[in-house]
């Protein structure tokens, strides 16, 4: 192979002058970027849709930011050159893809794998199994490079070891984005949404219908089984993942998530450690009540970055154990320490996997304590800022599913809006009210609770299988749309404002901002 | 000024001579390369991420970029990706700290999927950071030796 090893060989370093010219975007993108925010102004609202931002509460960057964001902080910070630079061991078979006789892309897909698992001391590849989830999910020009090399591996005849889940797709033509102007956004926006979503039928990625950060619901299926090696991208899945399944995944970057489910191998390090998997933190949660599950995550996530806590105190909130009734809790602080911090996996004494096995043994040597009381629970929520102009008052849109909902929140919250609505006498909601949910998730409640679904639909509820934060932080939304959200990570990464549930109710109702 | 002499880890090894970019911050290569992944620029990379004011549109384009570690979501190994393909990437990007997942991502994809590698070097030491200033003459050997002056 032409390229250089990493941490191998000396690359050849080729003329910097000498350009691709591949990647134009075109007139298209320019014109929206001109008269949208503009791209410098939008790439602040873009970055926010990601994980591992390493800003403070503030929303500034955070100059002491130290994360690998794989899930694990990494042992070695220091370079011994003395030592040769690590090599992982392979087997036979590893070392005969590597050397191309298995075809020239999978080669490189080794290759790639190989080198990226010997930068965190990986000893070994593991085997995967269950099937792969990815975040390789948005059709932008950033993913033009990406599309080109898993084209390379279509090309050849390769697949993903088994039927892969997949993100939401990045906006909702029929139900969300439905005037000329949004439309037109959309188009330009993600000019190779087509083309990706091409390649993953290609590559063994599952039906639209499925589409889903939260892959782990029953209507979706992608559940492996506790102990299961995955290599799962999408920081909320790993961490549900992680924590509530009991699979062992790392945090992985979008491309290297499909790379791993290419070859069916992950390098073992991290988060598939039992090492890796201790906490370096116990978490005691004293609140007089049960605690809001966003703000609780969120503290989380920013006192401990990307270590892996173990919370105690909470147990009590889930009537013994998790259940599809009370896994959406679970899920609220979960995705919240994952995108406040880095969290890869929480244990929770008495309920997740691990902690049932193993209990305080979890606990790595030196761990540190951090108690989470209301008056802490509300200085973080104090900490959060409102991202709205200072002429805007009242929110225009209610968010409710990011990650997105299970069967039983659409239930509780159609249900909630309404009675609500009947009590008030009113026949609409006051403010355009999104549902976010994988399609087969709408399905199963459109099955069991049609009379129900009609009404809300008809009083100006939508159901939508697209991402929120995608929607709310999209290119040209930021300066229009202002909304309301009971999600900590939906606040995270756009100007959408985190409400509790009761006040959430109040907004929808009225359009008024409750806080 | 005086040369010193720092050891990291060569994680894409080579040599190569530039004026050091520094960023004491880490740096966020989405945000950064929005005029390259979104804007169309193909022959120069103005970094776009107001968030950072010591790279705020200066063009990173053949630059050393000397940094703490990178931060931001996991397009930007897509983004390391895409100033590769296009010819205006850095010419190293020097890690004071342990790599990050998300650029080892787009470095080892570049290097391996696009043949057009970034030469990079992490675990330089925090001494490393406070010693470069933005315009400093760099040396970068293929065994992770950094010379700065």
């Amino acid at each position: 192979m032409a390229c250089a090893a990493v941490a191998l060989l000396p690359g050849n370093v080729p003329a910097q002058a000498a350009k691709a010219g591949t990647a134009s975007t075109g007139s298209g993108v320019n014109h929206v970027l001109t008269k949208g925010p503009g791209t410098p102004e939008h790439a602040l609202y873009t970055e926010r849709q990601s994980d591992m931002l390493g800003l403070g509460p503030d929303g500034k960057p955070d100059p002491g930011y130290k994360a690998t964001g794989v899930g694990v902080t990494p042992a070695k910070t220091a370079h011994d050159p003395s030592k040769p630079p690590h090599q992982m061991k392979l087997t036979k078979e590893e070392q005969d893809i590597l050397d191309g006789k298995k075809g020239k892309a999978l080669a490189k897909v080794m290759r790639t794998v190989v080198d990226h698992g010997n930068l965190f001391g990986a000893p070994k590849l593991v085997d995967l199994g269950g099937a792969p989830h990815t975040s390789f999910f948005t059709g932008t020009p950033a993913m033009a490079p990406l599309i080109k090399a898993f084209t390379e591996c279509a090309n050849e005849g390769l697949k993903a070891y088994a039927p892969y889940t997949i993100n939401p797709r990045p906006f909702d033509l029929y139900n969300v984005q439905t005037s000329p102007d949004e439309q037109n956004m959309i188009f330009e926006g993600y000019p190779l949404q087509t083309e990706i979503d091409h390649l993953h039928v290609r590559l063994g990625g599952r039906n639209l219908d499925t589409r889903s950060c939260m892959c782990y619901l029953p209507e979706v299926g992608n559940a492996p089984k506790k102990g299961t090696f995955t290599a799962w991208a999408e920081s909320s899945a790993v961490n549900a993942g992680n924590s509530i399944l009991g699979i062992r995944t790392n945090r992985n970057s979008c491309g290297m998530d499909l790379m791993c489910a290419i070859l069916g191998k992950a390098p073992y390090f991290g988060l598939l450690t039992d090492e890796g998997r201790k906490a370096k933190w116990l978490i005691e949660v004293k609140t007089k009540g049960e605690p809001d599950w966003g703000v609780l995550g969120g503290a989380i996530g920013e006192k401990c970055v990307e270590d892996v806590p173990y919370i105690v105190g909470i147990d009590k909130y889930f009537d013994g154990k998790i259940t599809p009734e009370n896994v959406h809790k679970m899920k609220a602080m979960g995705a919240a320490t994952a995108s406040n911090g880095a969290v890869g996996l929480y244990h929770v004494e008495k309920l997740t996997p691990d902690a049932l096995d193993h209990g305080r043994d979890l606990l790595a040597k030196g761990y540190q304590t951090y108690v989470i009381d209301d008056k802490e629970i509300e200085r973080v929520r104090g900490t959060y800022p409102n991202l709205w102009p200072k002429n805007v008052k009242k929110p225009n849109r209610a968010y409710i599913g990011c990650p997105h909902n299970t069967y039983h929140e659409m239930v509780s919250w159609g249900t909630r809006i309404r009675d609500e609505l009947k009590k008030r006498g009113l026949k609409k909601v006051a403010i355009p009210t999104h549902f976010f949910s994988a399609t087969v998730v709408r399905n199963h409640m459109f099955y069991e609770h049609p009379v129900m679904t009609r009404d809300l639909h008809k009083a100006g509820v939508t159901f939508t299988n697209t991402c929120v934060v995608c929607f709310s932080g999209l290119k040209g939304y930021s300066k229009s749309e202002f909304g309301v959200t009971n999600s900590n990570k939906c606040r995270k990464y756009s100007n959408s404002i985190y409400v509790s549930d009761d006040n959430l109710i109040e907004s929808i109702m009225t359009g008024k901002l409750v806080t | 000024m005086a040369k010193q002499t720092f050891k990291g880890r060569p994680v894409v090894a080579g040599d190569i001579n530039g004026k050091a970019l520094l960023s004491k911050q880490p740096f966020n290569p989405t945000s950064s390369y929005i005029e390259n992944i979104w804007g169309g620029a193909t022959d120069k990379a103005p970094c776009t991420d107001q968030d950072n004011k010591e790279l705020y549109k200066k063009d990173l384009n053949g630059v050393i970029l000397c940094t703490s570690q990178c931060i931001g979501s996991s397009m930007g190994g897509a983004a390391f990706m895409a100033v590769a393909g296009l010819g205006v990437a850095p010419k190293a990007m020097l890690y004071s700290y342990h790599i990050d997942a998300v650029s080892a991502s787009g470095i080892v994809m570049a290097n391996v999927w696009q043949e057009k590698p970034i030469i990079t070097i992490d675990l330089l030491g925090d001494e490393f950071l406070k010693a470069v200033k933005t315009g400093d003459p760099i040396a970068v050997k293929k065994d992770g030796t950094v010379e700065v002056g």
